[in-house]
């Protein structure tokens, strides 16, 4: 569903190296955490998936589209909520739903019943006719979230999307996630919530310094040491 | 005091970018031409404002001399200079002191209301210098090369020019402040700002054209008036704009008397503008805090309702445009910097109509007649062309995006028909304002319908070209670093560029029209060759959008 072949992005010409070399793919079906300490590339690798950084060298193949050759079929493919939820400030929730319906030309009779949808579930119905401006941040993040998948979309982005949610509405998005899973789709997203990770991921992958220095399955990540948590293994592994 | 020197560096610095600029110049050293291009076309378009300014200057400075009264020049370029920082300054103001994001750091923080005001207000003067300098310098310069008046009057210019911005500056704050602290209190306050800044300029100007203008019913006795009594010229010029006049009075006059209206021009301003902040400390922060609170209906919506407003699906250039709409009407600042040009303009056209005077009437019949009525037609066009098409609209289109533009990237709409919305949305606005100047045209000269249609239709073909390159201009170096959106607009060098192309291409038509006259071509063939030749110079332009519309849009990284 996602494959990262070789991909590398530096910064101020060369002088930080953000993303080095780095190799992935992410199976059909499955959640895939993504970690790492603060600066490590997640967010820079996430927006060049997307397609707001240019990379350096390597590609990025989306649901069978190359992002750099394909890149309208491959974005149809993808639904992205950023770290920060920059949204339009000055239409209303509903302007913004229905904007994105149509940019995403989502079937009019899907669309009727996915905005309801969202909009019920993430208990944005009251506000749904105010100004985004006037809505909190994790209202903000709850209007980005569900315009990125009112879709559909076969690959979820997301950077660090817990953040700034109250209990329900992340435990919304948790059950979603594995939902969407459940029918053949993917999600790939970046957290420090090594719980999370832990109990939701089928597969962890753990970026420092801009290299992937670890990835698997939760067991494969133990190796055969079943008493070790997450946290111990990523304080290790992010040690040096 | 050290808190408000800090709190003003501060904010210098976030103004002019200077931190900015510093990072550019270390650490992206490629860039580097980029700065030294952009210096060298305002030096080069600046430069040639400026010397036709002193052209012009010195022309009314010799004939202030034949009249016996040098200092016309110096009461012109006063009078000027604060009409320029009053029509400007409403919307500078407003923007500064209400929709400015850096309030949500500057509020908590101990500092007094009049602090902020004080240090915002001297940050708006200090970018009022970049234009009030070049227009009063040049004046105060030839003056005192030509009288040589010692140089006690050098040292008195150099206070008139920190001085100059001030007074009309606090009259307009003033006003913003008594507005903001109204609208407040009512809903829709977004567009109320919009509607109450625009009267209050409109009421401006005509307060300003009603004081201001020169008795001339008989000419021939204003001259020999001017010429009997010096003091009588600028007394009559600026008799009801005090001000400029005790600012000529201290440069122009000798001794004591100079010293005189010279400290009370320095003093009035200082109390005004003590008056401004004792204001403020009672009203700034109400009308501020109203200003962040957005109104909320918070009615529970029943689906039903939910379920009409998705119903109306659309393709998605439609969609952009809407969004495009909405958001340029509904952020004051965008509203009032896209739409003021085609109110006002207009209505200065309107006024000295309603007023009726001698010898407006007489101009207007002149322009009516048969024999006349080709150039009462093209210099109609050429009037609206310039009207419409002076607007930031096109020009800061994708910079207005900002922070946002991370959507325009991830959606899956190529970036042609982004761009197509863009240029839909910007001819939708230019053509409002070619129908308003077009309809007050056609009322103030009479003009047949046949003739305004021309008008309009050229002037469509002018926008049309005018709007892709601005476009292109904004394509090829947005600014998408800001953080409050007059930054988008106002502090916006595409917006520049966008008026110096504007004005070379009017200038290239001005002088393809007068040389089709002189060739003796006959009316009709001439709008016919105007408008063929504006329509295909529309096609390499929006070629040339539409070819680096895919690239660029790939190459800003967000
Ligand atoms: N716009 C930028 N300009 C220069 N350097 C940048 C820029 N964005 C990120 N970097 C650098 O790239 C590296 C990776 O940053 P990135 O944002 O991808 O980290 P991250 O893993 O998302 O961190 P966090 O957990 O804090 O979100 C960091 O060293 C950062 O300083
Ligand atoms: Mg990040």
């Amino acid at each position: 569903m996602l494959k990262i072949n070789n991909l590398s992005k530096s910064y101020n010409r060369g002088a930080i190296k953000a993303v080095d070399h780095l190799n992935l793919h992410v199976k059909p079906g499955e959640i895939f955490g993504f970690l790492g300490p603060n600066g490590a590339g997640k967010t820079t690798t996430i927006k060049m998936i997307v397609g707001l950084l240019n990379p350096d060298e390597g590609s990025i193949i989306v649901n069978g589209y190359d992002n750099q050759k394909n890149p309208i079929e491959a974005k149809r493919s993808i639904g992205y909520v950023p770290d920060t939820p920059t949204v339009y400030d000055r239409l209303t929730g509903i302007e913004y739903l229905n904007f994105m319906a149509d940019v995403y030309q989502v079937p009019p009779n899907q669309r009727k019943e996915r905005i309801n949808y969202f909009l019920e579930m993430f208990d944005l119905t009251d506000a749904a006719e105010d100004l985004i401006k006037s809505y909190s941040h994790g209202m903000k993040q709850k209007i980005a979230l569900a315009g990125a998948l009112l879709h559909n979309p076969a690959l979820w982005i997301m950077d660090e999307p817990m953040v700034g949610l109250d209990p329900k509405s992340s435990h919304l998005l948790k059950e979603l996630m594995r939902q969407h899973c459940q029918n053949g789709n993917t999600v790939f997203f970046s957290t420090h919530i090594l719980e999370v990770a832990e109990r939701l991921c089928d597969r962890i992958g753990i970026i420092h310094r801009g290299k992937l220095i670890a990835v698997g399955t939760l067991d494969e990540l133990r190796g055969g040491e079943q008493a070790e948590t997450l946290e111990n293994i990523f304080l290790e592994l992010t040690e040096q | 005091m050290s808190q408000f020197i800090s709190l003003l560096k501060t904010i210098l610095n976030v103004n002019f970018g200077i931190s900015a600029l510093r990072y550019r110049f270390t650490k992206e050293k490629s860039r580097l031409w980029e700065p030294v291009l952009i210096g060298l076309s305002i030096i080069l378009g600046g430069g040639s404002v400026i010397s036709l300014y002193t052209w012009f200057l010195q022309g009314v400075y010799k004939g202030g001399q034949i009249l016996n009264s040098p200092e016309l020049v110096l009461i012109l370029a006063l009078l000027a200079c604060q009409l320029m920082v009053f029509i400007f300054g409403i919307f500078y103001v407003i923007s500064a002191f209400y929709f400015s994001n850096d309030m949500d750091i500057l509020v908590p923080l101990p500092l007094k209301p009049y602090h902020i005001l004080a240090s915002k207000f001297l940050i708006i003067v200090i970018n009022e210098y970049l234009v009030t300098w070049p227009m009063l310098l040049p004046a105060i310069i030839i003056y005192g090369i030509g009288m040589r008046p010692g140089i006690a009057y050098w040292f008195k210019s150099f206070f008139i020019l920190l001085f100059a911005p001030g007074i009309p500056l606090v009259v307009v704050s003033t006003f913003v402040l008594i507005l903001m602290r109204v609208v407040s209190i009512r809903k829709s306050k977004d567009l109320m700002v919009v509607i109450g800044s625009l009267l209050g300029l409109l009421l401006g100007l005509t307060v300003n054209y009603f004081v201001q203008k020169v008795p001339e019913d008989n000419p021939q006795q204003f001259i020999q008036d001017l010429i009997v009594s010096r003091a009588d010229v600028i007394q009559s010029i600026g008799q009801r704009f005090p001000p400029s006049l005790w600012a000529t009075y201290g440069l122009a006059r000798q001794g004591s008397e100079g010293w005189m209206y010279f400290t009370l021009y320095c003093l009035i301003s200082l109390v005004l503008f003590v008056f401004l902040l004792w204001l403020g400390n009672l009203i700034f922060y109400r009308g501020l805090l109203a200003e962040q609170e957005v109104t909320r209906r918070r009615k529970r919506l029943s689906t039903e309702k939910i379920n009409t407003e998705v119903e109306k699906a659309s393709t998605p250039v439609k969609a952009l445009f809407w969004k495009e709409w909405k958001l340029f009407l509904r952020t004051p600042v965008y509203a009032m910097n896209g739409l003021a040009g085609m109110i006002m303009v207009p209505f200065l056209m309107l006024m000295p109509f309603i007023a009726q005077e001698g010898k407006i009437k007489a101009l207007l019949m002149q322009a009516r007649q048969p024999n006349f009525l080709m150039w009462t037609t093209l210099s109609g066009a050429g009037l609206v062309l310039f009207t419409s098409s002076i607007n930031i609209v096109a020009c800061t289109s994708i910079s207005r995006e900002g922070q946002t533009f991370w959507i325009s990237k991830v959606i899956p709409v190529p970036a042609k028909q982004q761009v197509t919305a863009k240029l839909l949305h910007s001819m939708a606005i230019s053509c409002l304002g070619i129908l308003v100047t077009t309809t007050v045209l056609g009322i103030v000269l009479r003009l047949s319908l046949l003739r305004l249609f021309i008008i309009f239709t050229l002037c469509l073909l002018g926008n049309l070209l005018l709007n892709a390159l601005n476009l292109l201009i904004d394509l090829l170096r947005p600014k998408l670093e800001w953080n409050d959106p007059q930054e988008a607009v106002k502090q916006n060098l595409n917006g520049l560029f966008s008026i110096l192309f504007t004005f070379a291409a009017l200038a290239v038509f001005a002088v393809l029209t007068v040389l089709l006259v002189k060739a003796g071509i006959s009316e009709w063939i001439i709008y016919a060759v105007l408008g063929l030749v504006m329509g295909l110079l529309t096609i390499p332009s929006t070629a040339a959008l539409y070819a680096l519309a895919e690239t660029q849009y790939k190459k800003i990284e967000v």
